[in-house]
């Protein structure tokens, strides 16, 4: 059974008076393990694509399945736990708690999951180790560069090693030689972790480290490499 | 975690934080100097009225305290040794009242003559410090008198005067004497000052010929708020032919003063909180605006609506308490330099007599656990309910509408 499945999904926005398809009938199988990029211009529905499969919104019509679970009428509460233990998520402009440290963030989720103190610090800072944020765990994200936040993020996004980890334009803050170095990180992740990655994402870079690549257009799939 | 963010983000724009903090702290800290100060005032009106005159209860013939007539009395072998017994009971004073004429020279005043033992009566009632001449009574004085400033002015007389004394006795002679004025107090209150005159009681037991006779026993009690409880309590003790009063009986306009109090008291009080609490409330909607997208990106991360809702609800409890712990040590230690110093404002109002007390020309407060526990239970009260509304939103947030914001 697939990971990750979309059964023709559609999701309709309305703007005014106006119905907006921005997918439409979309259909998607997506296994554990891959490495995968929804790649499409802006307005081709990449990102509402990732909103449903994160659970962070409802399909219109069509169903989404994660994990063997439907989860397209889950309950408020369902969702929250389904994104708590099944998906991790890096933001674009890394959206790290500016209060927080780079440890206390990375362990959040954690906290959230009710484990120890002393267990999620010890796995917060393997993956810091194994990030290159030696000595960056006590910093606040205003003290870190965007490819350090970036970082935190995924740590934050892949400490509770959840089924799916979702990457809405990872690269779009950072400069190319950062772009380069973070997708190089998360190919290694992907390779050595099986870590399951879906992107979203215009950059060739980030493209072109993709083992899949779904191309979209107009909310259609428009072509798949 | 929880608690560090929540703590955390009361600091996160340091200036609003205490600006909303500070308004929290001098809101409450004036306020429990504002009901100290009340509650000192109010003290003053009970005190002027039950603690220079009246006493907090008066044991007296049945319907004596009705018109005061010269022929209810009782025998001061009556037995209420059960009041010395009793430790709420500061100190009783057993009175002989009546009316007559005081005469100095060609001048004349109709008077309220009190027989009194005066060592008892200095438990009971306090004239003896609102002397502006001469002595008080002492305890083997037998003519002695010492009047209200005005009835001494309107005789023109001062200490060492000696007065006459006429009035009807209870065998329907006429009985006078002579008396020597030891002293002169001044109370504020008018109906005191112009008409009340202090004597040895055995000497107006001659008198009016009723030797070992009293009229009333004041007492004094060390809860003057709870007179009607303990009225209530020594009821049943006394003999049928005697009746207790409290002072809320005496003197029913005091008993609607200080209910109006308590009233008067929850006014300002939330007055001042709502005003507060818009205050509060108009922080913590900025700080949950401001954070919309940040909820959104705890809510993808798996946060559950009732964390974010105890997130926003701990910040508001954090200020509330850290308010409410600095409010009440600012607010005591205003009530306690009042309480010890005051204001002396003689110098620019005169007393007012009102509901047969007087109010003084001073301010000075009194601490009171109530005036302490009200404010800051409301402050935390008000705190939690402004932080409420803004919780509520934030927990309500969709996630995907919260990450767009900007």
């Amino acid at each position: 059974m697939a990971l990750i499945e979309l059964k023709a999904v559609s999701k309709i926005y309305r703007v005014g008076n106006q119905q907006v398809a921005a997918v439409q009938d979309f259909s998607l199988e997506v296994e554990t393990g891959e490495f995968c990029v929804l790649a499409g211009p802006s307005g081709s529905g990449k990102t509402t694509l990732l909103n449903l499969i994160g659970c962070l919104d409802r399909p219109t019509s069509g169903e989404v399945w994660l994990a063997g679970q439907d989860v397209t009428r889950a309950g408020e509460k369902a969702l929250a736990d389904i994104r708590l233990n099944k998906i991790g998520f890096i933001f674009q402009a890394y959206n790290l708690i500016p209060v927080l440290t780079a440890a206390e963030n990375a362990e959040f989720t954690l906290m959230l999951m009710g484990m120890a103190k002393k267990n999620r610090r010890q796995r917060v800072l393997e993956l810091f180790s194994e990030l290159g944020l030696d000595g960056l765990e006590n910093r606040k994200p205003a003290d870190l560069s965007g490819g350090q936040q970036q970082r935190v993020a995924i740590v934050r996004a892949m400490v509770a090693e959840p089924a799916v980890i979702l990457a809405d334009e990872p690269t779009a803050s950072l400069d190319s030689q950062a772009s380069e170095e973070l997708m190089i990180l998360m190919q290694k992740l992907n390779r050595e972790r099986n870590a399951t990655f879906i992107f979203s994402s215009h950059d060739p870079l980030v493209i072109s480290h993709a083992r899949r690549v779904i191309k979209l257009l107009d909310g259609h799939l428009e072509q798949e490499l | 975690m929880l608690y560090r963010l929540a703590l955390r983000n009361i600091w996160r724009n340091r200036r609003r934080t205490l600006l909303t903090l500070s308004a929290m702290i001098v809101s409450s800290a004036l306020l429990i100097l504002c009901l100290g100060v009340f509650s000192g005032m109010l003290r003053d009106l009970l005190a002027t009225a039950t603690e220079q005159y009246y006493g907090h209860l008066v044991i007296s013939a049945r319907g004596y305290q009705d018109d005061r007539d010269l022929f209810r009395y009782f025998s001061d072998r009556e037995s209420l040794s059960f009041l010395s017994h009793t430790d709420v009971i500061l100190g009783t004073s057993p009175r002989l009242r009546n009316f007559g004429l005081l005469s100095h020279r060609q001048d004349s005043a109709p008077a309220e003559v009190l027989g009194i033992l005066p060592e008892r009566e200095k438990k009971v009632t306090g004239l003896q410090d609102a002397l502006v001449a001469g002595t008080y009574l002492s305890a083997n004085d037998h003519d002695g008198v010492v009047l209200g400033s005005g009835l001494a002015r309107r005789l023109g007389v001062a200490p060492g005067a000696q007065l006459v004394f006429v009035t009807q006795a209870a065998d329907g002679s006429i009985g006078n004497d002579l008396l020597t004025v030891r002293g002169v107090f001044r109370t504020g209150d008018a109906g005191h000052d112009n008409s009340l005159a202090l004597v040895p009681l055995i000497w107006l037991q001659n008198i009016l010929t009723l030797p070992g006779q009293l009229h009333e026993i004041a007492v004094r009690t060390n809860q003057p708020l709870n007179a009607a409880v303990l009225a209530e309590r020594f009821r049943k003790r006394l003999p049928d032919s005697l009746e207790i009063l409290d002072w809320g009986q005496m003197l029913p306009e005091m008993r609607e003063v200080v209910a109006s109090y308590d009233v008067s008291r929850m006014i300002i009080v939330t007055i001042l909180y709502i005003a507060t609490g818009l205050g509060i409330l108009n922080t913590f909607f900025m700080s949950v605006m401001e954070r919309t997208r940040e909820f959104g990106v705890l809510k993808a991360l798996g946060m559950k609506p009732g964390q974010i809702r105890w997130m926003v609800f701990l910040e508001t409890l954090f200020m509330g308490c850290l308010a409410l712990v600095c409010g009440v040590v600012v607010g005591v230690a205003l009530s306690l330099y009042m309480a010890r110093f005051g204001i002396d404002l003689s110098g620019t109002l005169t007393p007012i007599t009102y509901a047969g007390g007087t109010i003084l020309p001073r301010l000075y407060a009194v601490i009171e656990p109530a005036n302490i526990i009200i404010p800051a239970a409301c402050l935390l009260f008000v705190s939690l309910l402004a932080g409420f509304f803004p919780a509520r939103r934030a927990a309500r947030m969709q996630p995907i509408d919260a990450i767009r914001e900007d």
